[in-house]
């Protein structure tokens, strides 16, 4: 091995002096990108669904090229949801040259923050971790491409203010949500709206792990509220159907957050869930040219990274389009800076992007140094009973309230 | 032959109450010192912050779980719980200003406080009923913890550790870190190696054994159980601020969730209950081996080129790692450190006992 290396470091030197080969050495250096993932425990509705999608566009990205002829690397390494394994998984790709992580887990990303911030390497926290982290101020190597809660939820209530005559005064509305930090941190920012919109907002926390929602679903009966927004994940949505049924609570009524596929809408069942609310980061379905181009060049060869079930899933898509925004990103980096690609320039070349939406994978996004969410923009679908129709374009609403929450976070985090 | 003796024999108490009654382990402790003291000159940084420094800090945690466990014989099914409350004092008193050496008392103080609090169901109920008692403890300091921004911190219901500082050294490096923790897993341990020889052990064993027995003894069992829970919280509020301070670098309520509390109690079971030695291996299978096997499954289906699905890769460590568990204790329902002093006691005399035979 180590004699090995020093061939190799010979005749790069040899190639160096002469100024003959040195680009085409350069282009064989991959970007490598770890993916430290919860795919045993909690996280299993989403996680592998996100592998794949990497993987599938790694592949796809390298047939084509690379990244500006670097070909890419996807390391997926299971936590299990386990902080100390997270920080362990960290430690060594960190040593084994990756400086692009995710973790894809609230409690992981919570315990690696501090040492991604101190390391100054990219820490991609979509879907997971802190919210505030969108402030690029005092994150500065986070990158939560995509809504926060908050902007979804904000952007919920624009949409019932829309539903009912553009006036909330006369509205109820309804907050069901899981009962720790996911749906709790939301309730700050629903408050302030209700009061600035005048709605009445009704809370009901659900427990976790969220399978008993009976006593919350009797309250919903008695208070008739307009809308329910809902704060919950998963399987907890059937459950929810379930008690929606039993207490005769209409479904088209009922908002929830991106958290909800088609696993869960074939557990409610296709036909029962029609009418069906969702608001979402991406776009739904396989009639994306991204999506199509994977299933038509692997999947309908046998060549896709896993099951095609995967594919046909909201998360794949959600998937796709963050790993499109990163490759975008270190793209950028590159063409700005050169190679080797480094934190900084990834940094600087995140920072740069602008009006990408993945070949209409998502909402346009344009990352800026102090807003590392990308605008935040979501939309309403309604499930039609077969596929997801889109109710409204994509859209950000009441943002100057969310940046005063986004802010307001932000500042109790003291590097 | 490797333990130079024909046998154990006391010719007086003095002899017969040291810490280590034969000399080679006295040796092997001695051994295990100056490998933990020279640890970040000879092993890999990586191996030092994300395997040693847990590992250390974890031991000393189920150490004095081990002793309300092992020692006192009372489940506690909420220990996680005692070393978030020792967490978050330490860290709310640190950001108020209060020196690490002080704070970090403070939070062993007050885990002492609340563990105590589990010693008042310990009086009136025992066994299963303790462990469910312990266990409700547990989910409600989690309520409290997710619920009260004033304590969890707030946004995302996270709280950063300022950086430690001992002695007026700030504290940054891997090195530092590594050294606090093992300082600290090093003065529990000699606290529990004694603890054996006092009157508190053998009171503590007493009441483990059979409590009215003991109190016939004259063992007041209710302030024995009571300074178990004490301790033993006390332990494990140190562990938590030490376990933020060193390693996490904030706090947040999944670190001391409930799973966290059956973690820290399989560790001392595999170790095997009242044994030290036994409480390291038991930290290192249930905190090492699950990333370890990982690592080695996912660079052996590398090696081999296999295409397995990453899914069956992530579950296949967890099968090897379940097995391992079961295994363990199929051979030696005692745990690893009675698997240890087997080995120890088979090989004390020999070659001499084979002469017998």
């Amino acid at each position: 091995m180590e004699v090995r290396q020093h061939i190799k470091a010979a005749a790069l030197a040899v190639a160096m002096a002469t100024g003959a080969t040195a680009a085409s050495a350069q282009a064989e250096e991959p970007i490598r990108f770890g993916l430290c993932f919860d795919l045993t425990k909690s996280y299993t509705f989403i996680s592998p669904q996100f592998a794949q999608a990497a993987q599938d566009l790694a592949m796809y990205t390298n047939e084509n090229g690379g990244i500006e002829g670097h070909p890419v690397e996807i390391i997926i390494r299971d936590h299990g949801n386990e902080p100390q394994r997270g920080v362990e998984c960290y430690e060594q790709l960190k040593r084994e040259g990756v400086f692009n992580f995710y973790f894809l887990s609230s409690p992981v990303t919570n315990a690696v923050l501090p040492r991604i911030m101190k390391d100054e390497n990219i820490l991609m926290q979509a879907a997971a971790g802190r919210g505030d982290a969108v402030d690029g101020d005092v994150f500065k190597w986070v990158f939560p491409v995509g809504p926060t809660y908050w902007q979804q939820a904000a952007n919920d209530v624009a949409f019932i203010k829309d539903q009912m005559g553009g006036d909330l005064s006369k509205a109820k509305i309804g907050f069901i949500y899981l009962d720790y930090t996911f749906g709790q941190d939301v309730l700050e920012l629903m408050n302030t709206l209700a009061e600035q919109e005048g709605f009445d907002l009704e809370l009901y926390p659900v427990a976790l792990p969220g399978s008993d929602q009976s006593g919350a679903w009797s309250k919903i009966r008695r208070d008739k509220p307009d809308y329910v927004i809902s704060w919950l994940l998963a399987g907890q949505h059937v459950i929810a159907s379930k008690e929606m049924r039993r207490n005769r609570f209409p479904i088209d009524r009922y908002l929830t957050v991106n958290w909800l596929n088609e696993v869960d809408i074939k557990n409610i069942g296709e036909q029962e869930a029609k009418g069906l609310l969702r608001g979402t980061t991406v776009a739904g379905g396989q009639d994306l040219p991204l999506v199509k181009t994977m299933l038509d060049t692997y999947y309908a060869n046998g060549r896709g990274s896993g099951p095609e079930a995967y594919v046909r899933d909201v998360y794949y898509n959600l998937g796709l389009a963050l790993y499109a925004v990163n490759f975008e990103a270190a793209r950028l980096a590159i063409q700005k800076n050169g190679w080797p690609l480094t934190p900084e320039s990834m940094k600087a070349g995140y920072e740069s992007i602008e009006n990408f939406d993945a070949q209409g994978m998502m909402a346009p996004v344009t990352v800026t140094p102090s807003d590392h969410g990308g605008s935040g923009k979501t939309r309403i679908e309604q499930w039609d009973g077969q596929k997801w129709v889109p109710l409204t374009d994509w859209s950000a609403e009441y943002t100057d309230v969310v940046w005063e929450v986004i802010k307001k976070r932000s500042a109790t985090y003291q590097p | 032959m490797f333990y130079r003796l024909s046998g154990v024999y006391h010719t007086d108490y003095v002899s017969d109450s040291r810490i280590y009654g034969v000399p080679a382990d006295r040796n092997m402790a001695a051994f295990c010192l100056i490998i933990g003291l020279a640890a970040p000159f000879i092993i890999p940084s990586l191996y030092l912050n994300s395997y040693m420094l847990p590992w250390l800090i974890w031991t000393a945690a189920a150490l004095g779980l081990n002793l309300v466990t092992g020692w006192a014989g009372q489940l506690h099914l909420g220990y996680a719980a005692v070393m978030a409350v020792g967490a978050y004092s330490a860290i709310h008193a640190v950001r108020f200003g209060v020196p690490w050496e002080i704070a970090l008392i403070i939070g062993g103080l007050a885990a002492a406080v609340i563990g105590s609090l589990f010693a008042f169901a310990a009086l009136r109920v025992k066994g299963l009923y303790l462990a469910l008692t312990t266990l409700a403890m547990q989910f409600i300091m989690d309520w409290v913890l997710t619920h009260s921004a004033a304590i969890s911190g707030g946004s995302h219901a996270s709280l950063q550790a300022p950086t430690l500082a001992l002695l007026g050294q700030q504290i940054t490096s891997d090195t530092g870190y590594y050294y606090v923790a093992f300082g600290w897993c090093l003065l529990v341990t000699i606290f529990m190696l004694n603890l054996k020889r006092t009157g508190l052990g053998r009171a503590l064993v007493a009441v483990r054994e059979k409590d009215y027995a003991a109190a016939i003894l004259g063992v007041n069992s209710f302030y024995y159980k009571i300074l178990a829970f004490a301790t033993s919280s006390f332990i494990a509020g140190v562990s938590g601020a030490l376990l933020v301070a060193t390693f996490f670098f904030l706090a947040a309520p999944e670190q001391f969730s409930v799973n966290v509390s059956i973690q820290v109690l399989a560790m001392v079971i595999v170790g095997g209950l009242s044994s030290i030695i036994g409480s390291y291996f038991g930290v290192a299978l249930i905190l090492l081996v699950p990333g370890l096997v990982n690592s080695a499954v996912a660079s052996i289906s590398q090696g081999l080129g296999v295409q397995i699905g990453v899914e069956t890769l992530a579950h296949i460590p967890n099968a090897i790692y379940g097995a391992l568990i079961v295994i363990i204790l199929l051979i030696e329902p005692l745990g690893l450190g009675k698997l240890y002093g087997n080995v120890r006691d088979y090989l004390m005399v020999w070659p001499f006992d084979q002469i017998r035979k």
